[in-house]
């Protein structure tokens, strides 16, 4: 294609099917938290749009990419999409980390009586300013005045589940940089066999994840658990999110790269998706160094 | 300790960013660019995570779950 013509891309539909879809998703979502029998089946409908506009989208993409029509102009305009994708993931997690940070360090010292606050915790009977993973399942305790409160006694174990899972996200972190390795060196063997470890590792990860929230949630930690149950769940929640959609987008790769659709210095797809690992993968460190430990 | 752990974060989220650089800059120099900076952000975050269990481990740090100053029980 001559250097001097723009591909101009024909009107697509795809954009409005995918709003459509995350729109159903997400009411299907809401209306399943608030316990409406019907909004499983809205999520599952959402969850197919999606799908569908992937499959399409995706594809009318490779097809144009393989047909030659794409320049290095265009190659740069995906970079620049590419980089604002990411700019504004970045500012997604830091309002939460935010939220994270300014619960922690002032709101809950204020409302515990901290700076010039000292009567504020007078203002509800049995109170409590705590930042922590305690675990609330002993109710029937009661205050002086009668009220009845849960009594914190024991500690999410920090060892256990979310360590293994970090081991697993940073080893998958690797495991993706062989597969870039191997990519650059023209090793398609080996891209295909580092790949499918990466999207394994992302898999296992998910699980595990899951039993945690389910270990979570048996020991009374809810998103109605004061503002470290919100501020978990949100953070938690929103990152395992994101490795599903990093796990689509990895075995995208993998089909393409068995496809042969990418060659040792024409890869843009590849690195997107392989950038993107690796910010969800420090994101989740962020999250184990500082819900966790610091 | 929790300094320390810190200064590596901010490493980490620097190798991250100069990966995007080369990403965005594209070609080979930018492709090279964006490997080695990434080939650093594991290398660290292997080291970091590596720390932070043998400082629990040796008791330099302890799981974050103290009650908070000011509290009113």
């Amino acid at each position: 294609m001559n250097e001097q013509e723009y591909y101009v891309s024909s009107g697509t539909y795809w954009p409005i099917i995918g709003s459509i879809g995350v729109a159903t998703l997400f009411v299907g979502f809401a209306n399943q938290m608030h316990g409406a029998s019907w909004g499983g089946s809205i999520m599952a409908l959402g969850f197919a749009i999606l799908v569908f506009m992937m499959f399409g989208w995706f594809g009318q993409v490779v097809k144009e990419s393989t047909s030659g029509m794409y320049n290095s102009q265009v190659d740069r305009s995906f970079r620049w999409g590419m980089s604002w994708f990411i700019f504004s993931e970045v500012m997604f997690f830091a309002a939460f980390f935010g939220a994270l940070f300014y619960a922690r360090q002032l709101s809950v010292p204020w409302l515990g009586g901290a700076d010039n606050n000292m009567f504020t915790p007078e203002l509800w009977d049995g109170f409590s300013a705590t930042w922590q993973q305690i675990v609330f399942n002993t109710p029937g305790a009661t205050l002086q005045s009668g009220t009845a409160v849960s009594v914190p006694t024991q500690l999410v174990d920090t060892w256990g589940l979310p360590a293994l899972n970090t081991a697993l996200l940073l080893l998958s972190g690797v495991t993706l940089t062989f597969a870039h390795h191997a990519l650059r060196a023209d090793h398609r063997n080996n891209i295909i066999g580092w790949l499918v470890a990466t999207i394994v590792l992302g898999v296992l990860f998910l699980g595990f994840q899951i039993t945690e929230y389910g270990h979570a949630y048996h020991d009374g930690l809810k998103l109605t658990s004061g503002i470290y149950g919100s501020t978990f769940y949100m953070l938690t929640g929103f990152h395992g999110f994101h490795v599903t959609v990093g796990v689509i987008m990895l075995t995208v790769i993998l089909y393409r790269v068995q496809k042969g659709h990418f060659s040792a210095d024409n890869h843009f797809g590849f690195e997107g998706v392989a950038w993107y690992w690796h910010f969800v993968d420090v994101v989740w460190l962020g999250l184990f160094i500082f819900v966790y430990w610091l | 300790m929790t300094q320390i752990i810190i200064i590596i974060i901010v490493a980490i989220l620097i190798a991250l960013g100069s990966g995007l650089l080369g990403m965005l800059r594209g070609g080979s120099s930018g492709s090279d660019k964006m490997f080695k900076s990434l080939v650093i952000r594991v290398a660290l975050s292997l080291f970091l995570f590596v720390l932070v269990m043998f400082a629990a481990f040796m008791g330099w740090i302890e799981p974050n779950a103290t009650m908070m100053a000011g509290s009113h029980t």
